[in-house]
This record gives C-alpha cells, sequence and structure tokens, in this order.
C-alpha cells in the first residue's frame, strides 16, 4: 500500500504543480462564487436558492468531470516522455502503478468536491442573508422548509383496481361481449379495464370526495412538527382566475388522530404543498387525507370543475428525515462515485491510446453514461422498426452493433439513475440506500471491472518506445 | 572474477523484434544475444547508435518484453518486482519530473524503494552533496540544463544503494567534471563489488572503467572478453622517463640498435590531456570561489556507496571536489605523459628492449601508457609481469656509456 500511496501523492502533487488542477480550482471558484450575484431564479428567497445549488452543482460535476479525464493524462504523459522507466524500473507493480494514480485523482477529486460543496453551504447562507424579500414573514420558512432540508416523499397507496377490472371482465365475459371479437387477449382487456378504473379514481367531481392514504410515514409524530402533503391538480376545463378552491380534511379519528380542516386556493398546474401538523400521523404510521371538491370559501366563485390528479404527478407526503448538510455530504458522495468511475474509464484509455484518442474515448463514455437512457430507447427503436426494412447485411451490422451496445451496456452505468441534483435541491433525501446502491454498482463492481482491465492492459504492455 | 558464482545477468538466445500495427516484423533489433554478468563485474556493452545496446537494457529492466529467448536478473525474470529493488538504473536521457524540485525527486525515487524516511533523508542530502547540487535542491528539474538534471538521474539511481547498476550512456550530456565523477563513482562501485552494466558508444568511457566488454552491432554480438586481453598490444613498447637530453636519447637509439636490431620510431614529449586541464581550470575557478548557477563543488561519494574499510584514500574526487568541504590545495602536477605515437614501430622497438634474450618474455608497462589511454590520477596499476629491473638495467648501461645526463622522454 505505501507504494501505491507514494504513486498517489505523486498524481495529487502533479496535478497541482501542473497547474491543472490549480485551473479547475479557479474555474470552479468563479462558478461557485459568482453564480449568486447572476442567478435570480423566479425572483423569490427559495427559487434564488435552488437555482444556485442547481447550476453550481452541475457545474461542479462538469469540471470536475474535465479535471478527471486530463489528469489521466499524466499516464500517457508518461509513457510519451519516459518518466516511466525510471518508475518501471524501481520496486513497483503495475498494478500498484495504475491504482496508485487512480487514487491520486479520486482524492483530488474527493478534496475539490469537499471545496466546492462547502462553499455552495457558505454561499447558501450568504443568498438567505441577502437576498431581498418578497414577503419576510413566508420567504424564510418556505426556504427551510422546502429546499434547507432532507424530506422523504412517499406516494399515496393506490388502491385495488385489478379486482373491479376482473369483476367486470368476468361480467362481460358472461354477457358475451368478447364474442366473435377478433384478436382478443385477455390479459390486455384486464389491463385495460384496471386503468379504466385507475382514471375513474384520478379524477373528481364537483362535490366529490377522494381518499389518500399513505403508509410508513416514519416521522416524528410531535404537533410542533409538520408533515407536507404535496400535489399538483389539473382541471378539465380552466376557470378564468386559474384558480380552485377546494378542501383538504388530514387525520383519521378512527385511529386517534386530531384532524384538520385546511381550505386552499390554488393555482392550477402548480405544484402545491400544505403543511399538516405530525401527530395527524397514526400511530401506526399511516396518514389519511381526504380531498374535497367544493369551494370552502363563502362569497368567492364556485368552482364547478373536475380535479385530475395525474399519475405523472401523484399526490405525496414528504417528511423531515433529516439535515440538509447530512443530505449535501450524501449527494457529494454519489457524485464521487460517478468521478471514480469515469477516472478508472480515463485510466483505461490513457493506457491504452495517446493522451488525445484516450480523452475523446473518456468523454464519449462519460456522454453515453449520462444519455445512456435516451440512447437505449433510441436504437432499441431502430432496430425493432427500421431493421425490418433494411437488407439482411444491414441487419447483420445492425444487430451486430446492437450486440456491442449490450456489452457497453452492462459496463457502462446509467448516470441519470445516480444523479441527485433535483432531489437534493428539491430538498428531498439523497437516500443512504440510493448512496449504498452507488458504492456498490458504480465503485465495488463497475470501477473494479474497468480498473481490473486498465491494469491487465498494462501489465501486458511494453511501457518503453521502440528505438532503434 | 569468479565465473562460477551465479550470474547476477543471464541472457540466453535473447531475440527482439519490433512489429508493425499489422504484427509483420519491422526491425530485429536483438539477435541471439548471450550474456553472462557476474557479481562484480563492470561490464561494457558497446556498440554504434542503434545496435541494440538501449533495447538489451530495457528487456533487462522488463520495459520491453523479448521475443524470443530467455532473461535472468539476479536469478528471477526482470519483471519480478523484488528484482527491481536490487537495481538502480540511469537511462540514456534523465526523464525527471519537471515540476519537482531534486529534493523530493530523489525522496520520490527513495519511497518507491520503501526507503524509511531517515534513510532517505540521509541519502539525499549525501547525494546532492556528491552530484554538487545541494545548493540548487530546491529548483525544479524543469530549470535544470541537461548536464544538471543528468547528475539527479545519477543520484536517483544511486539511492537505493544498488547490488546491480544499469548505466545507459552515462556520461552523455555530462561536462567532463560531471563525465569524470561518472567514472569515478562507476569505478568506486566496481571496487565495493557491484556489478555494474555499462552501455555506451563513447569508447574512452568503457575502457576506462570496465573489466569486460561485448561489441553488438546490428543486434548481434560481435566480441567479447575481458577489456585488458582485448586491447593488450604485444608488438610495442612505451618507456616513460623524466625528460632527456637529445644525447640520452641518441645514446638509447644506439643501445636499441645494438642489441635489438631495432629504431625508436617515436620521441615526443607528452601532452596532458584535455580532461585534465579542464578539471585543473574548474579546481582553480572553485578555489577562487567564482559565482556559478550551475553545479557548483561536488561532494564525495556517500559512504553508504563506498566499503567502509576502503576510503578511497586520495582519490580524484577527494582531490578535485572533495576541496569544497575543506581547504582546498592545488591539484599535485601530474607527471606528463606521453605524447602521441606517431608510428607504432616505436612500440615494437621498446617492446624488443624490455624482452630479455633468455627468456623472450612480453614485457608491458602500464604506467607508461600511449595517447590513446586516457590519464588517470589515481595511482597507475602495474601489471604483475613487468620486469622493472629490465628499464633500470637498461638506464644504467646507457649512463654508463655517455655519462651525460638531460631532460628528455623517450
Amino acid at each position: 500500500m505505501s507504494t501505491t500511496w507514494t504513486i498517489a501523492r505523486h498524481m495529487i502533487a502533479e496535478g497541482i504543480r501542473m497547474k491543472l488542477a490549480l485551473v479547475f480550482l479557479v474555474l470552479l471558484g468563479m462558478v461557485v462564487l459568482g453564480l449568486p450575484f447572476s442567478i435570480s431564479g423566479d425572483s423569490s428567497l427559495t427559487g434564488a436558492v435552488q437555482s444556485f445549488m442547481s447550476y453550481g452543482l452541475s457545474a461542479t460535476g462538469l469540471l470536475l468531470a474535465l479535471l478527471t479525464v486530463f489528469l489521466s493524462r499524466s499516464v500517457a504523459d508518461e509513457l510519451v516522455q519516459r518518466q516511466i522507466y525510471l518508475v518501471m524500473t524501481k520496486p513497483v507493480a503495475r498494478w500498484q502503478y495504475i491504482l496508485g494514480k487512480w487514487l491520486g485523482v479520486t482524492l483530488l477529486n474527493a478534496s475539490f468536491l469537499v471545496c466546492s460543496g462547502l462553499t455552495i453551504y457558505v454561499m447558501v447562507h450568504y443568498i438567505k442573508a441577502t437576498h431581498p424579500p418578497i414577503d419576510d414573514r413566508y420567504d424564510e420558512a418556505e426556504l427551510n422548509n422546502e429546499v434547507l432540508v432532507s424530506r422523504h416523499a412517499l406516494n399515496c397507496v393506490l388502491p385495488d383496481f385489478a379486482s373491479p377490472a376482473k369483476l367486470e371482465f368476468q361480467r362481460n365475459i358472461e354477457q358475451g361481449l368478447y364474442d366473435n371479437m377478433p384478436g382478443f387477449d385477455p390479459v390486455v382487456e384486464k389491463v385495460r379495464l384496471a386503468k379504466k378504473y385507475e382514471a375513474y379514481w384520478r379524477v373528481v367531481g364537483p362535490a366529490e370526495m377522494r381518499v389518500f392514504e399513505f403508509r410508513n410515514v416514519l416521522c416524528d409524530r410531535s404537533p410542533d412538527k409538520v408533515v407536507h402533503i404535496r400535489y399538483k391538480a389539473d382541471v378539465s376545463e380552466f376557470p378564468r382566475d386559474e384558480i380552485f378552491r377546494c378542501l383538504w380534511r388530514v387525520g383519521d379519528p378512527s385511529k386517534g388522530t386530531p384532524v384538520s380542516n385546511i381550505p386552499v386556493r390554488h393555482v392550477i398546474r402548480r405544484f402545491h404543498s400544505i403543511p399538516v401538523p405530525a401527530d395527524r400521523v397514526a400511530p401506526d404510521h399511516t396518514l389519511t387525507a381526504y380531498f374535497y371538491n367544493s369551494n370552502p370559501y363563502r362569497g368567492e366563485p364556485q368552482f364547478d370543475n373536475i380535479i385530475d390528479f395525474r399519475k405523472a404527478n401523484e399526490v405525496q407526503v414528504l417528511f423531515v428525515v433529516g439535515s440538509f448538510e447530512w443530505n449535501l455530504v450524501r449527494l457529494l458522495i454519489l457524485m464521487q462515485c460517478k468521478l471514480m468511475f469515469l477516472a478508472a474509464v480515463a485510466f483505461l484509455m490513457t493506457t491504452a491510446f495517446s493522451f488525445p484518442v484516450a480523452c475523446l474515448a473518456s468523454f464519449t463514455v462519460y456522454v453515453l453514461a449520462g444519455m445512456r437512457s435516451f440512447i437505449e430507447s433510441s436504437l432499441d427503436w431502430s432496430s425493432d422498426d427500421y431493421s425490418m426494412m433494411f437488407t439482411s447485411v444491414t441487419e447483420f451490422l445492425l444487430h451486430s452493433i446492437m450486440y456491442l451496445f449490450h456489452m457497453l451496456q452492462w459496463v457502462i452505468p446509467d448516470f441519470a439513475k445516480y444523479d441527485a441534483v433535483e432531489t437534493f435541491v428539491n430538498g428531498r433525501n439523497v437516500s443512504l440506500v440510493w448512496v449504498l446502491q452507488a458504492v456498490l454498482w458504480l465503485v465495488v463492481v463497475k470501477t473494479v471491472i474497468v480498473l481490473g482491465a486498465a491494469i491487465l492492459l498494462f501489465h501486458r504492455r511494453e511501457v518503453a518506445e521502440i528505438s532503434v | 572474477m569468479a565465473e562460477t558464482a551465479a550470474p547476477v545477468v543471464q541472457t540466453a538466445g535473447l531475440v527482439k523484434i519490433f512489429k508493425d500495427f499489422w504484427r509483420r516484423p519491422r526491425v530485429e533489433a536483438v539477435k541471439d544475444l548471450n550474456l553472462r554478468i557476474s557479481p562484480g563485474e563492470v561490464f561494457g556493452l558497446l556498440g554504434p547508435n542503434g545496435s541494440g545496446k538501449t533495447t538489451t537494457i530495457k528487456m533487462l529492466l522488463g520495459l520491453l518484453y523479448p521475443t524470443r529467448g530467455r532473461i535472468s536478473v539476479f536469478g528471477r525474470p526482470p519483471s519480478d518486482v523484488s528484482v527491481k529493488a536490487r537495481i538502480g538504473f540511469l537511462p540514456e536521457e534523465s526523464y525527471l519530473y519537471r515540476f519537482l524540485v531534486a529534493h523530493e525527486t530523489l525522496d520520490y525515487y527513495g519511497r518507491l524503494f520503501r526507503l524509511p524516511a531517515r534513510v532517505r533523508a540521509e541519502r539525499t542530502e549525501r547525494l546532492l552533496d556528491m552530484v554538487g547540487l545541494r545548493q540548487e535542491a530546491k529548483r525544479p528539474i524543469g530549470e535544470y540544463s541537461k548536464g544538471m538534471a543528468r547528475r539527479i538521474g545519477l543520484a536517483q539511481a544511486l539511492i537505493n544503494d544498488p547490488e546491480l547498476l544499469i548505466l545507459d550512456e552515462p556520461t552523455s550530456g555530462l561536462d567532463p567534471i560531471g563525465a569524470r565523477q561518472m567514472k569515478d563513482v562507476i569505478r568506486e562501485l566496481g571496487r565495493k563489488g557491484k556489478t555494474i552494466l555499462l552501455s555506451s558508444h563513447i569508447l574512452a568511457d568503457v575502457e576506462d572503467v570496465c573489466d569486460r566488454v561485448t561489441i553488438l552491432y546490428g543486434g548481434q554480438q560481435r566480441a567479447a572478453g575481458d577489456i585488458s586481453e582485448l586491447l593488450r598490444k604485444t608488438d610495442a613498447t612505451v618507456i616513460t622517463t623524466p625528460a632527456l637530453s637529445e644525447q640520452t636519447i641518441e645514446k638509447v637509439r644506439d643501445l636499441i640498435l645494438r642489441l635489438e636490431q631495432k629504431d625508436i620510431l617515436d620521441v615526443s614529449n607528452p601532452r596532458v590531456r584535455l580532461e585534465d586541464f579542464f578539471l585543473r581550470i574548474v579546481h582553480e575557478a572553485q578555489v577562487a570561489n567564482i559565482r556559478t548557477s550551475g553545479v557548483r563543488k561536488l561532494g564525495e561519494i556517500p559512504d553508504f556507496l563506498q566499503k567502509p574499510t576502503e576510503s578511497t584514500m586520495e582519490t580524484i574526487i577527494e582531490s578535485l571536489v572533495g576541496a569544497a568541504t575543506r581547504k582546498i590545495e592545488p591539484l599535485p602536477v601530474q607527471e606528463p605523459l606521453p605524447g602521441p605515437r606517431k608510428a607504432e614501430p616505436t612500440r615494437e622497438v621498446i617492446d624488443g628492449l624490455l624482452k630479455t634474450p633468455a627468456d623472450n618474455d612480453e614485457v608491458k608497462t602500464e604506467a607508461a601508457t600511449d595517447s590513446s589511454e586516457p590519464a588517470r590520477f589515481e595511482q597507475p596499476r602495474r601489471p604483475s609481469g613487468i620486469d622493472s629491473g629490465v628499464i633500470d638495467d637498461l638506464l644504467h648501461r646507457a649512463d654508463d656509456e655517455t655519462g651525460d645526463k638531460g631532460e628528455s622522454t623517450s
């Protein structure tokens, strides 16, 4: 380990002394320190902080990805400039050399991430202290409750739509509705019927009520704490003032909890968050919320419209599970996991190719990993539809490419799965399970595979150049 | 040299073929090379540019893999990490990190050898002293001249007190002081019992320090053997005396004619070698404390590279550069050495003179060097076979015949 550590220390010194890391540090500083003065978001305090964190963290991720690839040139440079002659003639195993280089880059990234995280944290508080207030009472509370917090989001439990669908299916069969229907598929029909019942459930007509139930609301149930119900409603027909008025009733007297009646005036098609005292959560950690589509405000226009709670915007309950600070730490760990994988890829490339080629290949992998979902759907679409129109040779080539892609797909991770910036910016919990998944899958499995390939390749190659 | 001892380096049927992108053979850099370097040998690998010297060295160090054949270093394959702990390597160019200062460079390589911190620090200081760069130890290597970087290269090769030192073109890029010091280090390490493999096309360097050589051409071994055996000339004799008068020379000539029926081919005053002259001028400048941003005073070879009992007395290192740290005395005046040979038969005549009619044995003098042999500051090596009585007898007879005395050299 001492040899690996020596190489790692040297890699760090190289990054700093060659000014490459310093240039990126300055850039990072300019971005993180300069953003608060150039971003206003939606002019609210919450918007300003969210915009700053979103841009700041995204820029940090991108700059450190660039830095990782540029630092990996160390191996290619040492091969070209032949400093490696002096290292490889010392008692240094080739795996120690590659591992040491990777460790050096990883540690540099980690230190930069810590610097960036600390700066972002300080600047968030700076913005909080200096941003011109719109509503003194509301601004800071909103920021603290919505953003500078780590909240867990639970979707409501959906009713069983399959059972009524099955009953209707049986009824329809008995009535002979499906007789002589060409291409009839009972499974597809049952799914269609279940979707129909779900669609009925998702809309609430005038003067109707809907029950949303949440389970496993593992929050502190003290009366001074709050949980939030978050939702976004669509309507069948837009009212003139684009506002709907309704009533939320939260709590379940049958389970001995107090009940809160919360009348709301909310803008249509916007997310809204309703604070509810945490003691409305039942001792069995369930929370029941009743939605009444009727106007509780006397004298205001009656709202006779259908409310639609769409599947894409599921009703959720949010409750605090941790601090903003630890959430930031977990986010930085996720970012670090991605950089560790990228560093392994970059070293694999520089052991095989000259720096420009390795640089291009590394960035290609970075982009592929970032856009994997999109690329997957594109290639699937190509193979399914277009391949039928091509000649057999083209089909063969297409399938070969697909096969290659599937191989790459196994190695190249989907970075979007581990992108927690948006989650963090919205004050959601970057869960420890998520972080552990990233550590296990990105670092322990994929990084080790790629780094192993780099070591194997480096072990087999001759480090001296041909000179006769 | 103990030929029976297990060889430090051994190759058998070593072949290296460089291939092109399509794996087609392009250049056969080394062809069927068989080397055997015994412990304690100073072994020279000679050859013109492109003869395969550096390729051979790279294979011995595991930087290149042989196409065919077998290599063992300390009885193990060169890729073995434990073997590398016993090797010091100075490549043909310095290949150091430009962003590190000299001190950090040596410390880094010391760390790679897992030397304890105290040993690292001590050796770093001693080696920087030895190569005369202690004053410049805080400057980045990138600011060094080629020669200065080369000195750091030498220092890093010695940081682990290697058992096998591999030097590729060791004097390349060095000024005469550095070149001389390099040779002194090689000689000193050779005396200590280290095994040294030296590759060079500077023949004088190899001749100065090596016990055995192999000459490569076109990747193949063309000649190999003990250097004294390979270079011995048995058809001439050189005698060096204090300056002689013309009359004495004539008498000697007559004597030789009479005894051997041969004439003297060349009589001349020897010249000091330019290297010695240069070193004296630099030494004088150092004594005068003239400022320089380059290499200053060179230090002694560190103790850890020397035998404790053999502190190499009055070596040139001590007289030339050790002077830096103590009161510096002027260099001892060197005895003039024979000048360039003008014609080979001169040697034959003197050679004939030194043969006694009785046994007709060859007599050689190494003290009397010819112009092709570099001057040395150390005590001349006297071959065991020399019969100095012959020379004394010769001069006595000449004195008896003429009674003249003067100063001349033959």
